[in-house]
């Protein structure tokens, strides 16, 4: 009887602990009032959300896209470098950037031109593969010189720096610039940087 | 005689007393703490040649020690509908201990006509009433 007894109350304690050590609950997270694990060593979504929002407030602060005369400027997002040791989409920084100006009123974005070809090439498809097709009636295809040429170029780059502190605390530091170039005169309207500093244990990884 | 030095001394005693700021409805304190932490002294604003709204704030905090200062400004057009924008998340500025701090801002789009600014020292996890 007694070694019945012992050997349920071993089992309940080892399925317990092994329990209570289990993986943690998977949980959606509030992004709006995220305030936990925010000393990751990474960059996570609220810095790229940081660094966004600092960035367009910066932009729009410097009038650098009021049109002299009205109007709205057309926007082309030129190479934005990932030099991190991070596998990083820079979308994530300049997709928030590009709806916050688009929004403005100010800028309106061109996915006809971009570094590595156009970022969609149907409009540039529909035009040499319907054009002079007789199965498309030709009045509702893109007619010849309708395409409006990018005025500014949108650039930057995501910089990293690992320092050791000592032996057993690292710091990562991100450095995000940004500019802001006038294609007709290749001057740089407006430029910023946003600098985010993380210290931690060695044995957090930054990539 | 008397009387008249009691009711100079009493008038001259809630003039010093009194506190000339009026608190600018756009502008809200968040928590108990926050409130004895940071003073919000100016609100300036000011319609941009291009449209676009923009603000200054000046607080102070009244504390002998620094804290971040976290802030968020949300914008509304002219029907008073709020403007969606990433630029009404919350943000953080340094106020370093008895000094001014200054919040400036320009409206996301020309649409804004007004905004409401939320303020809160960092951090203050016991006398934080609402985050957002």
């Amino acid at each position: 009887m007694r070694t019945t007894i012992k050997l349920a109350l071993g089992s309940t304690l080892a399925i317990a602990l092994l329990t209570g050590c289990g993986s943690a609950k998977t949980r959606n997270i509030d992004i709006h009032n995220d305030k936990e694990s925010s000393a990751v060593m990474g960059l996570d979504y609220r810095d790229f959300q940081g660094a966004a929002q600092s960035m367009v407030q910066s932009l729009i602060n410097s009038g650098a896209v009021n049109k002299p005369g009205g109007g709205r400027y057309v926007l082309v997002v030129s190479r934005v470098i990932n030099d991190t040791m991070q596998h990083i989409d820079t979308d994530q920084l300049v997709k928030k950037m590009r709806v916050a100006l688009l929004r403005s009123g100010k800028v309106v974005v061109t996915t006809a031109v971009g570094v590595g070809g156009a970022e969609d090439k149907m409009s540039m498809q529909t035009r040499t593969a319907l054009r002079g097709n007789a199965e498309f009636n030709q009045r509702t295809v893109a007619a010849k010189g309708q395409m409006i040429a990018p005025d500014l170029s949108l650039s930057g780059k995501i910089i990293q720096r690992n320092i050791t502190v000592d032996s057993s605390t690292q710091q990562v530091e991100y450095y995000f610039q940004m500019s802001l170039t006038d294609i007709n005169t290749g001057l740089a309207f407006w430029e910023d940087e946003k600098v985010i500093g993380k210290r931690g244990s060695n044995d957090s990884v930054a990539w | 005689m008397r009387n008249i030095f009691i009711l100079i001394a009493t008038l001259l005693t809630f003039s010093a007393c009194s506190n000339n700021y009026q608190p600018d409805p756009r502008v809200k304190i968040i928590g108990h703490c926050s409130n004895s932490a940071m003073l919000v002294s100016d609100v300036n604003a000011m319609m941009r040649d291009d449209g676009f709204m923009q603000t200054q704030i000046t607080g102070e905090n009244l504390t002998s020690s620094y804290f971040k200062v976290e802030y968020k400004i949300v914008w509304f057009d002219e029907n008073n509908f709020k403007i969606d924008s990433i630029l009404s998340n919350w943000a953080e500025i340094p106020a370093y201990a008895e000094q001014p701090f200054y919040i400036n801002v320009t409206a996301p789009s020309n649409k804004a006509k007004t905004f409401r600014l939320y303020l809160k020292k960092e951090g203050n996890l016991i006398c934080e009433q609402q985050s957002n």
